[in-house]
């Protein structure tokens, strides 16, 4: 028995250092495997920002009084908001369709005479609202500067009182609030996604594309062997990918790893896996390079993306699509990843996860090697 | 003689095309990746992507307990911004709500806060916020401080008119939204995500189409036919050029019907725009096929090209959001273009006039890249 497993185990090293051989012989496609998830880093932590500044706004200030003029430089003295000039209001739409300016700020006639009556004053903010992402933040910053005027108004008469109630905000796990370090274990999850299940399910389905895979049937190596030996180098290089991005967030954007390494590399296992079981049946059911990109795309890619609460977030999806989610597994792996190394969260907190990720992969191990013994008697 | 044996560029081109069409309508699979595909992902994207931030699970530690306390933290989610989720255990299990997750935020209410308020002491309340998604934790805080803030000013004006003073004047930001009203996430990405999905379509498979014709050989049988290397590449992509239109069709109208996206501006802009990204987008398939040796490598390529042109296009992240150095880079970058022309012309009703910069970039770029494939293609042929 043991000697049966022993010679077992020396057929799933010969398919794997094959395999290994293939993936060596091909620097280019190796490369490229090393390098994206770099890259990828490189723009998400730079290039995916919601955060914006410097937001050119056109003034139309019908009143030209000391106040107008105080409170133009007030808002658009900021970092935020910037002023783009002078216009008409009539000419916001053609403003915005050239993309000269997100917003127009109104200043109405007789503002000036108005602050001195002390009465309400209206200001109206005609907002671009084609980039829903814009628009929003020009709201915001805009209502923020207008209240703050309002309260510096009220201040000069209040002048040496305390104000009657104060609010302290305190930001946990990442206070500068910086794009990046919520990304980086989204971004994990999603290159690991690409390269598992898209390089397993393009080799194999080569293999068959080209009939070599008939060639291997012929030998004495059984089918689960072929499964693990043919899995066992891209589940190494899929590792060695999670490592370089989450060593290249530590360096460039300093990403945390506030939780313990060795479930970090456990979760990631478990991931690889289901990720590498799902390229695997992808390439069993196709049988076709190009059918199985679009399919790998379509059912591994896009969900990562869009559904694992890695960019948008899962509470606002309706319910089927937050039903969905539940089948993907790139959203525990975010959950986790997040976890273990912004809060520094242990097994208590995220045994779920875990348990989900164990789960998909050895379900979707089974039917692989299910479909793959069946497609070959 | 050479007439005689060589058919008219016309003849050869139709020959070409009819072959590809047959092909690849032929392929069921294929006809479905290629039509069906992106219509179903522009509608699962539209409902997915969301970014209004609401309902963040809130926990309220209220060490104060009274009438006033309980009426500001009832107030301060009312707006919907913060949902209160139940929590136990005081301060405590405030942080270790925090910590697993089951609430985002928490309200903690210092002790005496009815009491200081009333006499004039300026309580502090504080908020703690889970930082780990800085969308979510900036709307989060900035409502909480609003809300407070109003109560502040509030109080302030009347304290002044209890000691007989007229409250100074009141600003206040009404705000109209053009194009979008309600700020709608699906007519927002519908467009980019058009842009983006073409770049899949067209790019991917051309790249990975030309690939597999070179592991099998196939190309080089063609070219034993009397058929020129330049009218076999224009045959061959020729269909691409249908689909897409036929595609750009499917999701205009697909993001009208389900999203109710507008189309505001002329037509022929769209057209005129879509052509002159799909001579990029093939273009660069094209060039990805003949640096490429397998289809493997060939989808690899076609990876690394379409990640980054997504990424830094303003299709899901803002382009001013960017550092200065990378803005500078998105100038060349076609879906950038595309995707402005896409939602200027569909939200903003945008014409030729309104949209000549990005119009004139997609022109140059396109022809570039498709010039450059095009000689690339044929050197590696000859």
């Amino acid at each position: 028995m043991n000697d049966r497993l022993r010679r077992s185990l020396v057929r799933v090293g010969a398919m794997a250092s094959k395999e290994t051989l293939h993936v060596l012989r091909d620097p280019r496609t190796l490369a490229l495997a090393l390098v994206m998830p770099v890259l990828m880093l490189f723009l998400f932590g730079f290039g995916v920002s919601f955060d914006l500044d410097h937001v050119p706004v056109v003034v139309a200030d019908a009143d030209r009084s000391p106040a107008s003029r105080e409170l133009v430089r007030r808002i658009t003295g900021s970092r935020e908001l910037v002023s783009a000039g002078e216009a008409d209001p009539a000419e916001a739409d053609r403003l915005f369709r050239r993309g000269d300016a997100a917003a127009v700020l109104v200043v109405p006639a007789g503002y000036g005479a108005k602050v001195a009556r002390r009465e309400r004053i209206a200001l109206q903010l005609l907002t671009d609202g084609s980039d829903v992402t814009v628009a929003n933040q020009v709201l915001s910053k805009a209502d923020a500067l207008v209240r703050a005027e309002t309260r510096r108004l009220v201040g000069v008469d209040l002048a040496r009182v305390d104000p009657p109630l104060q609010v302290k905000l305190w930001t946990r796990y990442n206070p500068a609030g910086r794009s990046a370090l919520f990304m980086v274990p989204g971004l994990a999850a999603y290159i690991l996604a690409i390269s598992a299940v898209l390089l397993t399910a393009l080799t194999v389905a080569g293999e068959w594309e080209r009939g070599s895979m008939e060639q291997l049937f012929a030998s004495p190596v059984g089918r689960l062997e072929i499964v693990l030996g043919k899995l066992a180098p891209y589940l190494a290089l899929g590792m060695l990918e999670l490592l370089l991005v989450v060593a290249f967030g530590a360096a460039v954007f300093d990403v945390p790893v506030r939780g313990s390494f060795a479930l970090f590399l456990l979760v990631g296992l478990f991931f690889l896996v289901g990720m590498l079981g799902q390229g695997l049946l992808i390439s069993v059911i196709t049988k076709n390079q190009l059918v199985a990109t679009q399919a790998g795309t379509m059912s591994a890619l896009l969900p990562s993306l869009l559904l694992s609460g890695m960019v948008f977030p899962i509470e606002n999806m309706p319910a089927a699509l937050q039903l969905l989610s539940r089948v993907v597994p790139a959203r525990y792996l975010v959950h986790a990843l997040r976890g273990i190394l912004l809060k520094g969260n242990g097994l208590a907190a995220l045994w779920p996860d875990l348990l989900a990720l164990v789960l998909f992969a050895a379900a979707v191990l089974a039917l692989a090697t299910a479909r793959f013994q069946r497609r070959l008697a | 003689m050479s007439e005689l044996r060589r058919p008219s560029a016309r003849v050869q081109l139709a020959a070409v095309f009819r072959k590809e069409v047959r092909q690849t309508v032929r392929d069921r699979r294929m006809m479905f990746l290629l039509v069906a595909a992106p219509l179903l992902q522009t509608v699962v994207f539209g409902y997915a992507v969301d970014f209004t931030v609401d309902g963040v699970p809130a926990v309220v530690v209220d060490r104060d307990g009274t009438d006033l306390s309980r009426l500001h933290a009832r107030r301060l989610l009312a707006d919907g911004t913060l949902r209160r989720v139940p929590a136990e255990g005081g301060l405590a299990g405030a942080e270790s709500a925090l910590d697993v997750g089951s609430a985002a935020a928490a309200v903690i209410v210092p002790p005496r806060f009815g009491a200081d308020l009333v006499a004039g002491r300026s309580p502090e309340v504080q908020v703690v916020i889970d930082g780990t998604d800085p969308n979510r934790s900036t709307v989060a805080g900035a409502a909480a401080s609003r809300y407070f803030g109003e109560v502040a000013e509030d109080l302030a004006r009347a304290r002044l008119a209890a000691a007989g003073r007229t409250p100074p004047a009141q600003l206040a930001l009404a705000p109209r939204i053009l194009y979008n009203p309600t700020l709608e996430s699906p007519p927002y990405m519908i467009p980019g995500i058009a842009a983006m999905l073409l770049l899949v379509v067209t790019t991917i498979v051309t790249a990975m189409g030309l690939a597999r014709e070179r592991e099998m050989g196939t190309l080089e049988q063609v070219l034993v036919t009397p058929i020129r290397p330049v009218v076999l590449l224009f045959g061959k992509i020729a269909p691409y050029v249908v689909i897409g239109f036929a595609d750009l069709m499917l999701l205009v109208a697909a993001g009208a019907w389900v999203f109710g996206v507008p189309l505001r501006g002329p037509l022929a802009v769209l057209v005129v725009g879509t052509l002159l990204y799909l001579l990029t987008t093939l273009g660069v398939g094209l060039l990805i096929s003949t640096i490429s040796r397998t289809q493997q490598q060939s989808f690899l390529a076609g990876i690394l090209f379409l990640l980054p042109a997504v990424l830094l296009s303003g299709v899901m992240s803002p382009v001013r959001a960017m550092p200065a150095w990378l803005q500078a880079i998105t100038w060349v970058n076609p879906v950038r273009h595309y995707a402005e022309v896409m939602r200027s012309c569909l939200l903003r009703g945008a014409g030729f006039a309104d949209l000549a910069v990005p119009l004139a970039a997609l022109a140059l770029i396109g022809g570039a890249v498709f010039a450059l494939a095009v000689a690339r293609f044929r050197t590696r042929l000859a």
